[in-house]
């Protein structure tokens, strides 16, 4: 247990070659002891190097890492004390599933009767009691998987459990089980959590602090609420959240407005700093509302499609080219052609050259 | 269409066990015969075309002065050289393939798979243009004439068939599982042992089956670097082909030096068929 900092900390793959590229820019970040965090990006990002710098199977190429402000980047994974899973099973084939369970506390001479009362919790925990007995090779993928969480589970001392899209291979019901789980683990034991995936809905459900990458950088930090009222970058805004935000291109018109097309929009931002950077105005279509009459912060729209979601409604609609989604709920009548769409100021984030303007 | 197909593979498939089969039981109805047997024409049912001896098995254990042929020791020679060749191939063969499979090495312009085409490049070549140097070296060191010599050079042979099969084997082994027994807390050697290496068997069984079959079917070089202190299985083998060959002597000397691989062929299938090769990890 311990706080994580990673200080200027950079990888590139190949920093000899003359056209070096970062898997993972320069950056700084630090993981409170206890937290429980999501990394959240698509695919190729670099979360799985930024994970692997911290257990010590990649070293980065610049910056250092300090374990409660000991600088441990030289050190070996093993001394790191560290527990990882991955996104595939990995299992010790000639291994029985106790033995597999055991193994990090073996390795680490852990007492026999520790050894026993941790693998007996960790097998409760994840349901995997019936199984102690069978070669671990004889498995499902399912529950090999759940062998692997098990052995980053076993240990309750680790300075943090990093976790690579570990439920990718595990079927629906089950996951939704595990994550729970997992969280009730996290917050018994208080050992820092990190988990990558690329689901946002895990990652908001799972989380209370969600790191967001995109093309080796952080973007932004914040809890859910955050990241879905106030993206930092347009990339968040059309990564977190379905349907994506919805974006107009817009000119400053002075002070608060801002103009789309034909329709003046006040929002809840100074404009008069922004310069002649292309700005945008995002929207999350939960807060778009349909209104009776044409008023302020509203403007015409001609109804495209609307989709019954089951649980709610999705309005397709067009105004002067913009494509414009409008969450609205189940019972709400949507007119058939025009409509009138208000956007409150307060939910308006204005974005210079995709950069959140505060 | 079905019914012809099945007849046709079936045929196919009881000519191949004929061709392969014959061979053998030839070899071992002659093993029985004797003098007058063998050269009066072809005889096949014993008790019926020739009455079975028993005399061709014997003098495998008479030495010559005894009228007899005098393969054990030779058999010996060859177990203990096939076998301590093989032994020390695979257990160096399996670290240098582990390496190249793991680390990155550099040298100038050499990558790890270029040491890889290295060490398979020395099967490449002819086993004559490695004869002399051997010849010379081994003479050098006193060494010729030797098992030890032999054992030696029957590690540079079979040495790179190990690291072939075992790096392919290898780097299908997925990297995460080194990575996970660091992690969960084994240093690089502890994880090779107490990790990979369980799980490298299968590999290694066949790796240490082609060793055998190679180093124990070798002539050439036993031939070459051998003279009249050490005798292999296949020199002593072949030197019974003199003026007047016994063929019986002959027939059970060559059923002798198959049974070896026989033996290996089947435990091998065995261990194969059990569906250890493959799945062994994922
Ligand atoms: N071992 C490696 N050698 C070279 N490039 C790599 C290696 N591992 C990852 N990369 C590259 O680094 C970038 C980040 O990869 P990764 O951290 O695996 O992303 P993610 O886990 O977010 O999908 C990708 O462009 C990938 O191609
Ligand atoms: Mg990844």
């Amino acid at each position: 247990m311990a706080e994580i900092e990673l200080k200027n900390i950079a990888h590139s793959y190949n920093p000899q070659a003359a056209d070096m590229n970062y898997a993972l820019d320069p950056f700084n970040m630090t993981w409170v002891d206890g937290g429980r965090y999501a990394i959240l990006g698509p695919s190729g990002c670099g979360k799985t190097t930024m994970l692997n710098i911290m257990s010590g199977i990649v070293q980065p190429s610049e910056g250092k890492l300090l374990f409660d402000g000991v600088d441990v980047t030289t050190l070996s994974t093993s001394e790191r004390n560290i527990a990882q899973v991955f996104q595939f099973p990995v299992i010790y084939g000639t291994m029985t599933v106790k033995q597999n369970l055991a193994f990090p506390l073996v390795c680490r001479n852990y007492e026999k009767s520790v050894i026993d009362a941790k693998v007996q919790e960790v097998a409760e925990a994840l349901s995997l009691q019936g199984l102690l007995k069978k070669s671990a090779s004889r498995l499902t993928a399912d529950q090999k998987q759940l062998i692997s969480l098990g052995r980053g589970l076993v240990r309750d001392d680790v300075a943090a459990v990093l976790m690579d899209e570990p439920l990718t291979v595990i079927d629906p019901d089950l996951k939704f089980r595990l994550r729970r789980q997992l969280k009730e683990i996290n917050q018994k034991y208080r050992s820092t959590l990190i988990y990558v995936t690329h689901d946002q809905n895990e990652a908001m459900t799972f989380a209370e602090n969600i790191i967001v990458m995109d093309a080796g950088k952080i973007v932004q930090v914040g809890s859910p609420a955050e990241l879905f009222d106030r993206p930092k970058t347009t990339f968040v805004g059309y990564f977190i959240g379905a349907p994506a935000m919805n974006f107009f291109d817009c000119q400053a018109s002075g002070g608060y407005m801002l103009s789309i097309g034909s329709a003046e929009i006040m929002t809840g931002t100074d404009l008069s700093k922004v310069g002649s950077a292309p700005l945008k105005l995002g929207i999350r279509s939960e807060y778009i509302r349909i209104v009776e009459a044409k008023g302020a912060n509203t403007f015409t729209a001609h109804v495209q499609r609307v989709e019954d979601m089951g649980n709610y409604k999705l309005v397709t609609a067009v105004f002067e080219g913009h494509v414009t989604k409008v969450k609205v709920e189940r019972d709400i009548a949507v007119p058939v052609d025009r409509v009138e769409l208000q956007l409150p100021a307060e939910n308006c984030c204005v974005y210079a050259a995709d950069i959140l303007v505060s | 269409m079905g019914y012809f197909y099945t007849t046709l593979k079936y045929l196919a498939v009881t000519l191949w066990s004929v061709f392969v089969i014959a061979p053998f039981l030839w070899a071992i109805s002659t093993s029985f015969k004797d003098f007058q047997s063998v050269t009066n024409g072809a005889t096949y049912i014993p008790w019926v075309d020739f009455e079975p001896t028993l005399e061709g098995w014997r003098a495998l254990w008479k030495s010559p002065a005894q009228g007899g042929v005098a393969i054990v020791e030779p058999f010996f020679n060859s177990v203990f050289v096939t076998a301590a060749g093989s032994a020390i191939s695979i257990l160096l063969g399996t670290l240098a393939a582990y390496a190249l499979s793991r680390f990155t090495f550099k040298a100038g312009p050499i990558r790890n798979g270029d040491i890889t085409f290295f060490f398979i490049s020395q099967r490449i070549m002819p086993p004559v243009v490695l004869a002399i140097p051997f010849f010379i070296m081994l003479g050098k060191f006193s060494l010729l004439d030797t098992l030890v010599g032999l054992i030696l050079v029957y590690i540079v042979l079979l040495m790179p068939i190990a690291v072939w099969i075992m790096v392919d084997f290898f780097n299908k082994v997925p990297r995460e599982i080194d990575e996970t027994a660091l992690i969960d807390g084994c240093n690089p050697y502890q994880a090779f042992y107490k990790v990979v290496l369980p799980n490298s068997i299968p590999g290694i069984v066949v790796a240490g089956m082609f060793c055998m079959i190679f180093g124990w079917t070798d002539f050439f070089f036993s031939f070459i670097l051998t003279f009249t202190e050490v005798q292999l299985l296949p020199v002593a083998i072949v030197a019974l082909n003199s003026s007047i060959t016994p063929w019986w002597s002959l027939s059970a000397a060559a059923l002798v030096s198959v049974a070896p691989l026989v033996v290996v062929a089947f435990i091998v299938e065995r261990f194969l068929s059990k569906g250890n090769l493959s799945g062994a990890l994922k």
